[in-house]
């Protein structure tokens, strides 16, 4: 069967409509700014410049039916740079969901499906007896081989937890040890949480594939789901484009939550200097060096450098500050790594490691042995960028490190360390 | 209630700095050298296109100035109202001296204003005259002097900077001076830009790859001159690395916007300024500003939800059409924030000359807004607007910074007179201990 074709959108007109007042096309000085900030600039011989300028020509057709949509990630970087604020990722999720469903990056397209295929929500199919059964699984295999932890909690749909908690469905369908770190910090710091068998996955390919009612589908699930357990936060594990997905969602699609949405980095921070975390450096005799990569979905896009100096508070805390470097640029101003905005399902791989060399190159800048994220991509993009372009590093969540300077994470629970701190 | 659709974040500060171009970065650098607890709020501005030179007086009339001190004399005689000419010659040294001192000690090394104006190198090969300059980019104006042996190299695919073109137009005075093109490692195809060409050496392994590149094209040259992209955060360290491994003396030379040297300074300032308690919001505007009994308050709103600041007194440097600070209406130019009255031609068609080169520049670019004798903002009948406003940059009317090669001049003594007034302000106010604090940068 012959692909669809795409249809064209005005996108002067729609401009006109989702820019606000004072970041029209017109002012745009054509300085080249967002491009000379953009890791895809230059990709399917395209650049956010040049987007706004034959937008501004009146070029619909050649807009509507560039593959450059699907290598731009929405990080939003250009307008963080731009003195007019122009914001050219509003037009790019509009041309994505202008794309026939058919000619769209297959992998995208089939995560939504996903997603929207069951109660989950799991942007890899899994459902919710699955979820449970995995999670009682592993809950018993910690409880038996590590006598410290025979108490240890994950609670399923516990009505009036303080915490609903979600979990990218990475850690259930292929690495379910890497779940009990997280545990374990509940467990330190007393939380009242709990997992729910419906709406408990983070991930949101539905957005980035720019269908929006599937992107409100999976949303409302996930809304409906914390409102029926009656929890007052949904708190955002370590998933970047989970947290913008869910608030951008309630938002725009209007939906009554009746929680808040917090990131567990906040807390992570709130409890490290609440003294229920104890953590410090002593574990780093080494003076093994460590960075951390800002993930777009939630600093720049959303709580801006606070949360960043919250991790920044957390890492070197961890680590020891002579042995925290940070990447430049970082917070707001950091890259996006190119794992995000669906283009590590995209398929388009030698494209997706073009645009994380810029990553890499930072990376490398640093010295660093390993990088700290709190977001399954980043820490996806990273990894591979990192072997594709002989990078020495590791890419570790926070808490796993956190549980190794708390001095309980299990010999299981180091698959993203390396020999030296495997122990 | 949804966290980032609630009530607005509150912060409170003794200073607010609104605008984050030269102006206002230079004013929150001398508050923080007063430990004045600041804020400095405000979008992005043109900072990011600056030459990275630091120019006080270059030109006057038409003619270039060499010594920019004698320059200031006259000027207070032919133009009383300019802002530079409201100033202490004293004063305007130290803001030089403190301004540069500070980006120094925080890995941006420059040279200290000197007696007279430097001669700089143009992108285009010609010369101008600037009061400080990056040291990344001291030698070129030096060999030029000398005629020392000098390969100018530029790169495939990088647009708006060409080796030839620099060569030819400044072969007359510079003989020895050749050209060579090479293509920069890893980026064999396409277009190329300063930014990732500096980013992308702030890596050990580029650097070598570079420097077997120069190596191969430099010959018998004693210098090696580079468009500005020797690192963007290290830029000394990357400088002397290459100079290492090439066993020449290099420097850089400005590129067209979007450039290195602006886009380092921006990041310099958001790296540094937070880490020394400046609470900064740098790349969203201030959407109102207003006076109550006790202090000022400034709205803004960034992608999370509203934001609201609370200061004992605020410093305006908004800029001009640029940056938003001053607004060009059919019925005239507007101030945006506060709606200040703004100086400028009785008429429209009054705006501008009849040729564009016109030496005598355009009387729009002398719009802007009046200051008393301690930089407050008037009112339209020659109050001030309030004790508590302060203003500074080229918002001020009466100055063409552009014909004057005074934009960095401007912005930053007028950011050191204004925040002198505003400490002098805040002390009457609260006894504020007097001092400022060693200059560091960690």
């Amino acid at each position: 069967m012959a692909a669809s074709a795409i249809a064209s959108i005005n996108f002067k007109a729609a401009a006109l409509e989702l820019l606000p007042e004072g970041a029209n096309f017109e002012a745009c000085l054509s300085c080249g700014l967002c491009s000379s900030g953009c890791p895809a600039a230059g990709m399917e011989n395209m650049d956010p410049r040049k987007f706004i300028r034959m937008a501004l020509l009146g070029m619909d057709e050649e807009l509507s039916t560039t593959p450059w949509i699907w290598c731009c990630t929405m990080c939003k970087r250009c307008q963080y740079v731009c003195p007019m604020s122009i914001d050219v990722s509003q037009l790019v999720f509009l041309a994505r969901g202008n794309w026939p469903e058919d000619r769209k990056p297959a992998g995208i397209v089939r995560s939504c499906q996903l997603a929207t295929s069951s109660d989950s929500t799991s942007a890899m199919g899994m459902p919710p007896a699955d979820f449970v059964a995995v999670v009682e699984e592993v809950l018993e295999e910690v409880r038996a081989a590590q006598p410290d932890f025979r108490h240890l909690q994950a609670p399923i749909d516990r009505r009036g937890a303080h915490f609903f908690v979600n979990q990218n469905s990475r850690e259930p369908m292929n690495e379910p040890e890497e779940m009990v770190p997280l545990w374990k910090i509940f467990d330190v710091v007393g939380a009242d949480w709990t997992y729910a068998s419906k709406g408990w996955a983070a991930e949101n390919f539905c957005m980035f594939s720019g269908n929006e009612d599937a992107w409100r589908e999976v949303v409302r699930k996930r809304v409906d789901a914390v409102n029926q357990l009656g929890c007052e936060v949904w708190l955002n594990t370590e998933c970047g484009h989970s947290y913008y997905s869910m608030w951008q969602g309630i938002e725009r699609f209007g939906l009554e939550a009746n929680f808040r949405l917090e990131s567990i980095v906040t807390y992570y921070a709130q409890w490290i200097r609440d003294g229920k975390l104890p953590v410090d450096a002593r574990w780093n005799s080494q003076g093994i060096k460590f960075t951390v990569q800002d993930p777009c979905m939630i600093v720049r896009k959303a709580y801006g450098d606070a949360i960043a100096e919250d991790m920044r508070f957390v890492v070197r805390t961890l680590v020891g500050e002579e042995n925290f470097v940070d990447m430049q640029p970082n917070r707001s101003a950091n890259y996006c790594c190119g794992g995000g905005g669906g283009f590590l399902q995209a398929g388009m791989t030698e494209q997706r490691r073009t645009y994380g060399k810029r990553k890499f190159d930072q990376i490398a800048a640093t010295g660093a042995a390993y990088v700290l994220t709190p977001c399954h991509n980043c820490h996806s993009q990273m990894h591979d960028i990192g072997r594709f372009y002989g990078g020495h590093y590791g890419v570790v969540h926070l808490w796993t490190l956190i549980c190794l300077s708390l001095g309980i994470l299990g010999k299981n629970e180091r698959i993203y360390l390396g020999p030296e701190l495997r122990g | 209630m949804m966290r980032g659709s609630g009530t607005a974040r509150q912060f409170s500060t003794q200073l607010a700095v609104i605008g984050s171009g030269i102006a206002g970065f230079a004013a929150s650098i001398f508050a923080v050298n007063r430990q004045i607890a600041t804020a400095q709020v405000g979008n992005t501005g043109a900072l990011a296109y600056t030459t990275g030179y630091l120019d006080l007086i270059g030109k006057r009339g038409g003619a270039v100035v060499v010594d920019p001190w004698q320059a200031l004399a006259s000027l207070r005689e032919s133009e009383p109202k300019h802002p530079l000419s409201r100033l202490d010659t004293g004063d305007i040294r130290q803001a030089f001296t403190e301004f540069t001192d500070f980006l120094g000690a925080c890995g941006l090394a420059y040279s200290a204003p000197g007696t007279g104006n430097l001669t700089a190198l143009t992108p285009a090969g010609t010369l101008k005259q600037t009061l400080c300059v990056p040291a990344t980019m001291a030698a070129g104006a030096r060999a030029l002097a000398a005629d020392a042996p000098c390969v100018i190299v530029d790169f495939k695919g990088l647009k708006g900077f060409s080796g030839a073109e620099l060569a030819a137009n400044l072969r007359q005075r510079w003989p020895r001076v050749t050209t060579q093109r090479i293509v920069f490692p890893g980026m064999e195809r396409g277009e190329i830009y300063p930014e990732v060409m500096a980013r992308a050496l702030e890596v050990a392994a580029t650097r070598e790859q570079l420097a077997a590149a120069l190596r191969a094209v430099a010959g018998t040259a004693e210098l090696i001159g580079l468009p500005a992209i020797l690192g963007m955060h290290r830029p000394d360290q990357v400088r002397a690395e290459l100079e290492r491994l090439t066993g020449r003396e290099i420097f850089e030379i400005p590129t067209m916007p979007p450039s290195v040297p602006g886009i380092r300074l921006r990041e310099l300032m958001q790296q540094v300024l937070p880490q020394k308690g400046v609470t900064l919001i740098p790349q969203q505007r201030v959407t109102a500003l207003s006076f109550e009994g006790d202090g000022a308050t400034l709205a803004l709103c960034d992608a999370f939800g509203p934001i609201r600041v609370h200061a004992q007194a605020v410093i305006l440097a908004t800029g001009r059409f640029l940056s938003g600070g001053l607004e060009a209406h059919p019925a005239g130019i507007r101030e945006h924030l506060l709606d200040l009255p703004v100086t400028q031609p009785a008429d429209r068609a009054d705006w501008y000359r009849a040729r564009y080169t016109d030496p005598r520049g355009h009387p729009i670019n002398s719009a802007g807004i009046e200051i008393d004798d301690s930089f407050r903002p008037l009112t339209g009948e020659g109050r001030r607007y309030h004790e508590r406003l302060f203003a500074a940059g080229v918002i001020l009317a009466h100055q063409d910074w552009i014909r004057g090669r005074s934009g960095a001049g401007i912005a930053i003594a007028t950011a050191f007179k204004a925040v002198t007034e505003a400490e002098r302000f805040l002390a009457g106010r609260q006894a504020m201990a007097p001092g400022a604090p060693p200059l560091q940068c960690h």
